[in-house]
């Protein structure tokens, strides 16, 4: 069964185009297809806000999402969530779409496919542009396979906050670090020169032969629930890595007998000329979230306090 | 002449002795900060905290690094066979070695981005010129003892032997970072062991160094550490070894083969031991540098 060219190039695709007009950054393009959904609140402003969506209010096997993003010289763009991203392993409930039976049709030929949830995005800066990635954090259930992949360009003088988490499930229904799979690239290229390559992989491993019983995701990362990896790039965002270093460089750690709720870890990226990544670890998400929300104030100066409170109220 | 098995069984043994910079004086890879913040506590007894903090180390460690290894032994064993066919072919050989120092550049640079982490970052590149050194100082042969090896060394030698020193002066010229991975599928590659024995003494030497710097620690004697070594840790690093054996960094996928970056290529499987690592400097006493 052929899938028709039109549904195959634009299920999941989705293109952001900002450019700056008159201190304004307005939205030059802004359109997304199936299961993607992209919104931006009608206020033009110094920082154009768009939300990350997704129909049904989550992702599933065989989704795939393809994001394209150029934020133009000089602007700025907030890109936010609503909720968690949910990953399911497949979609609950079954849902009429012609275009997801298409696709799980095409997906069965491969065994693995069907339930391989995957995004990708490029993110295109020119000098002085700024980009804020502060989406909720990512929610694997029980049994998803979820791969994805974020590159970001870099230009000259621009400048970027990205912020990657994932919780460890659904904790009302018992879930804990009960998926199957989770790999998440970061990739960050200044100039075309890459300076940093984050990939995570999380995986519930089969067992490596009979005599060792694996160790499940669970016992690798407890206690805590929740991880956030934070990297700040570029001019614009100095202050804050200045003020977060500082307040890291203060820290002493003494032999304890239990760990911590949560801890957090800074280190240079590129030698320290370009940035920091960040990584915060926490027994509860909202922890995690409180931390960075102290972290990131500095983006109220940028943003003003009211796009700052839709990233965290 | 020696058969090539014994050679290598012989290089095996050199390679794991202690007193090398492959062992562990200074690097405690994470496990002194984790130790530190309370993660041992939770465990029946050290003994088993060791264990898995030797897994969970372990297991990241060669996800990450192997890729990093199998590459960088590849072009060196890849350049020795070149080497050889250019030799009857009376080719100038200097072109050569351009060719190889940049696609080690290219590995260890790769391996500079992807060690997001400023603490292992310095504890992999003191590793890594520490064993370039070693092979330039330690392995060489001087004049007087040719007598009793019966051989003069070989053109393929000296020129691999030129290899190791080139790369090794890029590094004290902060060309490149010299990262320990890199180095060490370079210091295997020219002394011949391969590519599998590489990759499988280095999973064992980090596992013993882990295992070592808990005693040095005081968290397991040096009995307990022997045992854990002898009955735990074969079967694991026999595991990872089978498991990491066809990793690749990406740099130099053949177009025919399908290399899928999400199972084959490097990556961290530990983001705990990461916050951890990272945060070594962080306690208020320490013996370790990592």
């Amino acid at each position: 069964m052929q899938v028709p060219l039109v549904s195959r190039i634009h299920a999941g695709g989705g293109r952001i185009a900002v450019s700056l007009h008159a201190d304004k950054s307005v939205l030059s393009e802004l359109s997304s297809a199936y299961p993607l959904k992209l919104l931006s609140p009608s206020n033009q402003d110094a920082t154009a806000i768009v939300y990350l969506l997704t129909y049904g209010g989550g992702l599933v096997g065989g989704d795939e999402v393809n994001l394209r993003v150029d934020v133009g010289s000089g602007a700025r763009l907030i890109l936010l969530s609503q909720g968690t991203t949910k990953v399911f392993k497949t979609r609950p409930g079954r849902r009429l779409a012609s275009i997801r039976v298409e696709h799980s049709a095409v997906a069965s030929r491969d065994d693995n496919a069907p339930f391989t949830t995957k995004q990708s995005f490029d993110f295109h800066l020119a000098d002085n542009g700024l980009l804020l990635l502060l989406p909720e954090p990512l929610t694997c259930f029980r049994d998803a396979f979820y791969n994805q992949y974020q590159r970001f360009h870099i230009q000259d003088n621009a400048s970027a906050v990205i912020l990657d988490w994932i919780t460890s499930g659904r904790l009302a229904l018992g879930e804990d670090w009960a998926f199957s799979h989770h790999h998440s690239v970061n990739e960050i290229f200044h100039n075309g020169r890459r300076i940093a390559k984050d990939v995570i992989l999380l995986e519930n491993t089969t067992e490596l032969n009979l005599k060792i019983p694996s160790r499940s995701l669970q016992e690798r990362l407890r206690p805590y629930s929740c991880y956030a990896m934070l990297i700040l790039v570029g001019p614009q965002v100095q202050s804050i890595i200045t003020a977060i270093t500082h307040k890291y460089d203060q820290l002493s750690v003494f032999k304890t007998r239990s760990p911590a709720p949560l801890i957090w870890s800074v280190s240079p990226i590129d030698a320290g000329k370009a940035g920091v990544i960040i990584r915060v670890a926490g027994m509860e998400s909202e922890a995690v979230k409180e931390w960075l929300k102290d972290a990131l104030r500095g983006l109220e100066r940028i943003i003003g306090v009211d796009v700052y409170r839709r990233a965290f109220p | 002449m020696y058969d090539d098995s014994e050679a290598e069984a012989y290089i095996m043994l050199l390679l794991s002795d202690s007193n090398l910079p492959t062992g562990s004086f200074v690097a405690s890879s994470g496990l002194e900060s984790y130790v530190k913040h309370g993660f041992a506590s939770s465990s029946p007894g050290a003994d088993v905290s060791t264990v898995n903090f030797v897994r969970d180390s372990l297991e990241s460690y060669s996800r990450s690094a192997i890729p990093f290894v199998s590459d960088a032994h590849r072009a060196v064993a890849q350049f020795a066979t070149n080497l050889g066919e250019s030799t009857i072919m009376g080719k100038d050989g200097d072109e050569g070695y351009n060719d190889i120092l940049k696609i080690l550049t290219e590995i260890d640079e790769l391996y500079q981005v992807m060690t997001l982490n400023h603490v292992a970052r310095r504890a992999s590149m003191s590793q890594g010129v520490a064993l370039l050194t070693l092979y330039s100082k330690g392995f060489s042969q001087p004049p007087s003892l040719s007598a009793f090896s019966g051989e003069e060394p070989q053109e393929q030698e000296t020129r691999i032997r030129k290899l190791v020193d080139l790369f090794k002066l890029k590094v004290r010229k902060e060309e490149v970072s010299g990262h320990l991975p890199i180095c060490w599928g370079v210091l295997t590659a020219a002394l011949g062991l391969s590519l599998e024995r590489s990759q499988y003494l280095h999973l064992f030497l980090h596992a013993r160094s882990l295992l070592s710097a808990s005693v040095r620690l005081n968290d397991l004697g040096p009995y307990g550490a022997q045992q854990i070594l002898l009955h735990a840790v074969r079967p694991l690093v026999a595991a990872e070894a089978a498991r990491c054996r066809d990793l690749q960094t990406g740099l130099y996928v053949n177009p025919s083969e399908d290399f899928d970056e999400t199972t084959l290529g490097p990556a961290n499987t530990w983001p705990l031991g990461e916050i951890l690592a990272g945060r070594h400097d962080l306690q208020h006493s320490r013996i370790f540098n990592s």
